[in-house]
């Protein structure tokens, strides 16, 4: 009787003990805020419930930074963290806000496109909650979230998920995939709540290109690409031929598949007059087959299984032991954006989207990714966004 | 929130509850004592919004 006295409150407080130490560091990533500096080119920043009402005062609501050039010109827009767990996304988007000068044009960027997503983790996966970027003034945390929403935000998944509008039979868990919920609906579940603000940007705006910045799998063969449908595919192809032949790296065009729907290079195109591009950049982190998921293996990309796969040519890219570092990535995905624009506005003149000082390829592998990110520290406290 | 997201955390709410007063209730097994904190817990992380 007294030994039984004893344990209840021992146990009771080993299971709280229990609670904090694995709930609290979960609380505080989902409550960790990045600040983003509003670079030169910025000239406002609006929410994205302005454009979907349905997200105001949800965790999917999220920041977007316009930049509007001193000439009207075409539109663009450009999602980061659509797939939360390729960061890639998100700081090349972060580079364009903190680094591009729109002189034609306008620029609507959403760096935490699914920041519900941006917010989740994969704890099965051992995925890790943050990592550091080193840069010039110290070393810049960033939030690492997972590919779908988090379930404490949008929830419970259906069996199967009903695609709107066209009634295609998805997973279950794409509910949550804000890359299988295009073109969304106002009144629907959380995710096509977000797209469809980001389609009332594009509708209302009338946005000329939208780019969906995204990493795949080595092992995953659309990876290392430019996904396109029919009507951009030749800015898509010229984009690909002129990043390998002035700045030499390979990054191929995949088809948008017609049959394959919520996908945002299928439905923005679909239900807009803008051009969707969705750009892949390798990112061995996210192969099965790899050691430990650790931020070194997301910032290298090294990994000596993969390292193996390639010498038996199971990869569909090239791999050797240099890896498949972010810079890399990031910088793969900075020259095609401004890429696809130079094209676009060579084939209309009368809607150019010119954009300076946004670094290109040679430039992030040289100096890395934070050497291009500013410090919030040094910042004007107005010109730095929390989210 | 969602109607059917509210009925959950009601359950969860209901069936901690029960848990917690089981666990008072409970006089003899030590393991039962601590098979009721183990299925608490994720009810608790789902209450308090953590996960």
């Amino acid at each position: 009787m007294k030994r039984e006295k004893l344990a209840k409150p021992l146990l009771a407080a080993a299971a709280l003990a229990l609670i904090i130490w694995g709930g609290l560091p979960l609380y505080r990533h989902r409550h960790f805020d990045m600040p983003v500096v509003e670079g030169q080119g910025v000239t406002r920043v609006v929410r994205l419930s302005e454009y979907g009402p349905g997200l105001r005062g949800t965790m999917a609501d999220t920041s977007v930074f316009v930049l509007e050039g001193k000439e009207s010109g075409g539109k663009a827009v450009l999602l980061g963290d659509t797939h939360a767990n390729e960061p890639e996304g998100l700081l090349a988007s972060l580079l364009f806000i903190e680094n591009a000068v729109v002189e034609k044009g306008t620029l609507y960027v959403i760096p935490f496109f699914n920041n519900s997503g941006s917010r989740n983790t994969r704890p099965g996966d051992g995925y890790p909650l943050y990592f550091e970027i080193p840069t010039d003034w110290g070393l810049f945390q960033v939030r690492m979230g997972n590919r779908d929403a988090s379930p404490l935000d949008q929830w419970p998944d259906p069996d199967v998920y009903v695609h709107y509008p066209d009634k295609q039979l998805l997973s279950f868990i794409d509910v949550r995939n804000v890359n299988r919920t295009w073109p969304g609906r106002p009144g629907g579940p959380l995710m096509e709540r977000v797209t469809f603000g980001a389609m009332e940007i594009m509708r209302r705006e009338g946005v000329d290109v939208a780019i969906d910045i995204h990493g795949a799998e080595t092992m995953f063969p659309v990876t290392n690409c430019i996904v396109a449908p029919e009507k951009s595919v030749k800015i898509a192809t010229l984009a690909a031929l002129n990043v390998k032949a002035k700045e030499g790296f390979e990054n191929h065009v995949e088809p948008s598949p017609v049959g394959f729907r919520g996908l945002s290079h299928r439905e923005i195109g679909d239900h807009s007059g803008t051009l969707p591009f969705l750009l892949e950049a390798p990112i061995p982190f996210l192969d099965q087959p790899t050691g430990p998921k650790t931020p070194k293996l997301l910032l290298d990309g090294k990994d000596p299984f993969l390292l193996s796969l390639a010498r038996r040519k199971k990869l569909f890219v090239a791999y050797d032991e240099s890896g498949w570092p972010l810079p890399k990535r990031v910088g793969q995905h900075c020259s095609v954006i401004l890429e696809i624009f130079r094209q676009f506005s060579k084939r209309n003149p009368e809607k150019a989207i010119v954009v300076r000082n946004v670094p290109r390829y040679a430039d992030v592998v040289r100096n890395g990714v934070g050497h291009y990110l500013l410090n919030p520290a040094g910042a004007d406290r107005k010109n730095v966004v929390m989210n | 929130m969602p109607w059917v997201m509210i009925a959950y955390y009601m359950i969860s709410g209901f069936l901690l509850a029960l848990l917690a007063w089981n666990f008072v209730r409970e006089k003899k097994s030590l393991d039962n004592l601590v098979l009721y904190l183990l299925v608490m817990i994720p009810l608790v992380l789902r209450l308090l919004r953590v996960k």
